[in-house]
């Protein structure tokens, strides 16, 4: 198990901000294409969308705190986030009522950030940063791949969509509960046995050990194969040939012959066969990456202090006689 | 005319079994299965620190992914799952998921203040706070917005039906109504057949913390055509208020009606789960020599607590069940039985070996985990590894699943893949089992787990109990049937060993089986299957069946003792296991009751006992308050059990106190004749009742003066006078 010594690594670090600028400002005029493959626009192009933030457009228009504008834009939105929840349309009575809504929670806001509600608050630092998560999901369901891409992206992935190997095979079974130590080699002897001999001949029958395990199982996994017999001898199981009574082979019940019938080999599907579901996990992959390389990008722009580990005396956690040198707050420079 | 309700919806579930028995019901596979999974999205595990996996990653866990723990390590199941259902809290949920809609998440600030976590105000705190608002009945309303409820379920919904693999991986719709009233659980998850047509939004417990309510709002869904059923859990954590016996959560007496929402409405509950195990205890079953596995008391959210044993526990609801079922006619308690989790972490830990925890930053390392800390009442060393859900299903699908859980052809495990069956019948042949056929016979001939029996026409019930060990974990020790029976109003229970492993022969004093022995290398953590069998088996006939009683008997499959998780913690800090918990484990599987009910002509010949109605026709009367003081205050009486023949000395001592001191046993099971043991408790007298305690929970005796006898009937014996009373000599 990794080390985890129980405290947040949060708590140890202190984040300064250097005096970067943000990522749209400071690339005076960039290839636009380059432009939009920058996970950071999209971020914020996909925040102004959303968020409509103006202080993303109008950085240095300093906001009158005393004035609550709610533009016909603003209300345009509120009518479609209510349409889009499939419900029948506002009266006009209703939609002033949201407004109003509307009006009353950006004056809590505001006297909430006013009295300084939002500092030291984990609860809201963890929103605010799920909000972000939540952005990169937002851009990668706003991209729509082209085929080609799929296909790429599918040509390197393609493990993931792997039909695995199926087996049909016969097994005897030598249970532990009736030879304890000898049960290998009683599987031995009976391998000797009934070497050369048919799956379906009389002597076959009249060996193994009778159990509640099935004698035959069609088109067989690894998987199923993992959750019934255990992991060694699913693993050992697909090393064996065709043709003839193989092993004896180790499971969590004792110790098994098997006869292959038949296996099918696992492969790789076409990638007509399974369109549909590399566009979601392509989907599941691009918001990972964005999320990844926005946050490489932001961090970039940010000296991280930390203090070296050892100094931490990890068994006075309360850190009693020291002033605390380590703020949760991301502090401008 | 005797109990017509509860014969008809006998016959009736008899018919409809037959009815829908499917062709191959012998083909049945066990598949493994959670159906209590938290994630970020339940607002305890959010404060809890499990900020940032959702459902989609709990599927992940369970089918086979490496996923991250709230505490940031990587954590993957050592075998893959069958099927499951998330069930977050329906309560807030989605209310940390606000920054979903960022105009709702703003407007929530000024609430913000309440749950905005400092060193004063920690994440324990919160939870206490909002957890208890819902205790309290009194939710916090700003935080109820139906835009954020339905589109956190329809999402939900989106993830389950993405995971969803027939054939290979089931996932469920399914969510957790959490009605805590005064902090007593009474908790339920509620799973639908599928995941089409679901309501707008779950009904949660602050629609209403009643499960009558609850019940109600499923039958409309399933009056629209959606199929849904509910699972109990916690029962030990209820305080008795899981099992009542006369009153309904709103007050009013229990009756048929009510027995039937229930039965159609929650046809299972949890066995064991990560906070304790719900089968029985030892006040409640002393003669269980392993009914001390995994317990908890408390009361979830309060420091302190204490949770009383009488209708908190599934056996003794089992047993109460019979009686109801004898002396009124319907049985509310026919439940089957599942393991599960309840972990908050999105991952669940199955495996002794591999415990990480189940509540996110309250319990991550082996350090806290045995640290001795008591976080709302619930002491961390005693909470434990996820139970699993076993169900009997043709193919791993949400129908067939589904189906075998309504129909109660389920079993628990304490979290190893351990396979458990039970069939009963009249009819079995003898060595039917040694023929490979074996389960086509029995369902042929019987009925399987969850089943009723009926018309014994002379013969005793034969069960076939089978278990298998899991293929990665320990051997298997024995197989136990556990008979539960009812007679007069009263409840008993005895337990059978049935099959076990190696040459051991039972006691022929006291009945019983001797202990398996132990392989544990406590200071290793190891053991080795050197003992112990990998299949066991055995056909059992009931020796002391008695075809007029009502009866329920259901198997239970212990494996060979294996470290506890404290004892792999202990190993990791390299300390001493700690002393407070037992270093080793026999983790074991439930299976769900086969009941027999009597025929009206087998319940006839009866001799029932004598009923306060027809001391009333008699003529007797009870006493008041002034004649039982004068009757009992100071005095040492004699207390005859009729049912049992035990006679026990109480003393109603001046200072409010009575003790009783059993004087002989020899009638009693498994008893011999010398055993002494004594109760002490206080005593009122009120209203014409002597009010007493039995483990903590209050019983009233009521006494009649017949002739010159005096007889006294207890409240909670059904409308039976039990016990005969003589002064005896101080």
């Amino acid at each position: 198990m990794p080390a985890n010594n129980g405290a947040h690594p949060r708590a140890q670090s202190e984040i300064e901000a250097s005096k970067g600028r943000s990522t749209l400002a400071g690339k005076p005029g960039g290839r636009m294409r380059r432009l939009l493959g920058e996970p950071l626009v999209h971020f914020f192009a996909v925040g102004a969308l959303v968020f409509g933030a103006y202080w993303l457009l109008e950085p240095d228009a300093a906001p009158d705190t005393r004035k609550i504008e709610i533009s016909a834009n603003d209300v345009r939105q509120i009518i479609v986030a209510w349409l889009a929840q499939g419900r029948s349309p506002l009266t006009r009575d209703q939609l002033q009522s949201l407004i109003d809504q509307k009006v009353s929670e950006e004056v809590l806001f505001r006297e909430g950030l006013a009295l300084g509600l939002d500092r030291n608050d984990e609860i809201i630092r963890r929103r605010v940063a799920q909000k972000m998560d939540f952005l990169a999901a937002d851009v990668a369901a706003l991209q729509e791949p082209e085929k080609a891409e799929l296909e790429t992206w599918y040509s390197a992935n393609t493990d993931r969509f792997a039909v695995p190997p199926h087996m049909s095979f016969r097994q005897l079974y030598f249970s532990p509960d009736l030879h304890g130590e000898n049960t290998q080699d009683a599987a031995k002897a009976a391998l000797d046995a009934i070497a050369g001999k048919a799956a379906d001949s009389a002597e076959v029958a009249a060996v193994g050990d009778s159990s509640s395990l099935r004698n035959y199982y069609r088109k067989a996994t690894p998987e199923l194969m993992l959750k019934e017999f255990g992991p060694d001898f699913a693993t050992e199981l697909f090393k064996l040939q065709p043709d003839g009574w193989r092993g004896p082979i180790q499971s969590g019940y004792g110790w098994h012959l098997i006869w292959i019938d038949s296996v099918e080999p696992g492969r790789v599907p076409s990638f007509a066969e399974v369109e549909t579901e590399v566009k979601s996990a392509w989907r599941d992959a691009r918001y990972l990456e964005i999320k990844r390389d926005a946050l490489e990008e932001m961090r970039g722009q940010y000296t991280v202090v930390v203090p070296p580990l050892d100094t931490i005396d990890m068994s006075n956690l309360l850190g009693t006689e020291q002033t605390p040198t380590v703020s949760p707050e991301m502090i401008p420079q | 005319m005797r109990a017509p309700i509860g014969r008809i919806a006998l016959y009736v579930a008899v018919v409809s079994a037959l009815a829908s028995a499917p062709a191959f019901a012998q083909e049945r596979n066990a598949y493994f299965g959670q159906t209590h999974q938290h994630t970020s999205w339940s607002l305890d595990a959010y404060l809890m620190g499990n900020t940032t996996t959702g459902p989609a990653q709990a599927y992940e866990y369970s089918m086979g992914e490496t996923i991250k723990h709230p505490a940031g390590y990587n954590v993957k199941i050592k075998t893959p799952l069958d099927f499951q259902g998330v069930t977050d809290h329906s309560e807030y949920v989605g209310v940390m998921r606000l920054a979903n809609d960022p105009s709702s998440a703003i407007s929530k600030l000024p609430i913000a203040e309440k749950l905005r976590v400092t060193k004063d105000n920690p994440m324990v705190k919160v939870f206490q706070w909002m957890a208890g608002s819902l205790a309290d009945g009194k939710p916090i309303e700003s935080l109820l917005s139906p835009e954020i409820i339905e589109s956190v379920w329809q999402n939900n919904t989106k993830i389950a039906d993405k995971y969803n693999k027939p054939g290979k991986f089931t996932t469920f719709c399914s969510y957790e109504w959490t009605s805590m009233p005064q902090n007593q659980n009474m908790h339920r998850n509620v799973f639908f057949k599928s995941c089409n047509d679901l309501p707008k939004a779950p009904f949660s417990a602050i629609d209403s913390d009643h499960p009558e309510d609850l019940w109600n709002w499923m039958d409309s869904q399933r009056k629209n055509g959606t199929e849904l059923l509910a699972i109990s859990h916690n029962a030990n954590l209820s305080n008795g208020l899981m099992f009542p016996l006369e009153l309904d959560s709103k007050g009013k007496p229990i009756d048929a009606a009510w027995a039937q929402d229930r039965m159609r409405n929650e046809p299972l509950t949890e066995m064991k789960q990560v906070k304790g195990t719900s089968e029985t205890t030892p006040a409640l079953s002393p003669n269980d020599e392993f009914a001390g596995f995994e317990l908890m008391n408390y009361l979830i959210g309060l420091d302190n607590s204490f949770s009383k044993p009488n209708g908190s526990y599934i056996r003794q609801a089992f047993q109460n069940g019979l009686a109801m079922q004898d002396t009124h006619g319907y049985n509310p308690y026919k439940m089957g039985v599942v393991g599960a989790g309840d972990s908050h972490n999105t991952a669940t830990a199955y495996s002794q070996s591999d415990y990480f925890g189940d509540h996110g930053d309250i319990d991550p390392t082996p350090e806290v985990r045995l640290s001795g800390k008591v976080v709302s009442g619930m002491t961390v060393i005693e909470t434990g590894t996820s139970g699993l859900g076993g169900v009997w299903a043709e193919e791993n699908t949400r129908e067939s699943i589904f189906d075998a859980m309504q129909r109660r052809e389920v079993f628990a495990t304490s979290g190893v893949r351990l396979k458990i069956r039970m069939f009963g019948g009249f009819g079995y042949d003898k060595d039917m089992m040694s023929k490979s056929d074996w389960v086509k016979n029995a369902y042929a001939g019987g009925v399987p787990m969850g089943g009723d029996l009926t018309g014994a026409k002379g013969k005793a019930p034969t069960f076939v109990v089978w278990a298998l060990k899991d293929p990665v974990d320990g051997n298997l020790d024995r197989i136990q049937i556990i008979k539960g029976w009812t007679r007069d109003g009263q409840i008993f229970e005895k337990i059978y060993d049935v099959a076990w492993s190696g040459d051991r022969k039972l006691d022929p004093v006291t009945g019983k089986l001797p202990a398996i022995g132990n392989t544990v290398d406590i200071s290793k953590a190891t053991y080795t299957n050197d003992i112990g069998s990998v299949e066991l088996k055995a056909m059992w006939t009931d020796p002391d069946f008695d075809a007029s009683q009502n009866a329920f008997y259901y198997a239970r499959a212990l494996q060979i003792p294996t470290p506890r998780w404290s004892t792999f913690d202990a190993l990791k800090l390299g300390v001493l296991p700690p002393g407070n918990v037992p270093a080793t484990i026999q983790e074991r599987a439930w299976g769900t009751p086969i009941w027999y009910t009597p025929t009206e002509a087998e319940a006839a010949k009866a001799k029932s006992g004598l009923m306060v109605a027809d001391l009333v026709k008699n003529k007797a009367t009870a006493l008041d308050d002034a004649e039982l003081k004068e009757l009992v205050f100071g005095k040492n009486l004699r207390v005859r059990n009729n049912v049992t023949g035990l006679t026990s000395n109480v003393l109603f001592g001046m200072d409010g106190k009575r003790i009783a001191t059993e004087l002989d046993s020899e009638l009693s099971q498994g008893g011999s004749s010398n055993s002494v043991s004594s109760t002490s408790a206080a005593y009122e007298i009120k209203d014409g009742h002597i009010v007493t305690t039995i483990e903590g929970t209050p019983f009233e005796l009521t006494v009649y003066r017949s002739g010159d006898k005096y007889v006294a009937a207890r409240n909670d014996e059904f409308g039976h006078a039990n016990y005969e009373l003589v002064k005896a000599a101080n």
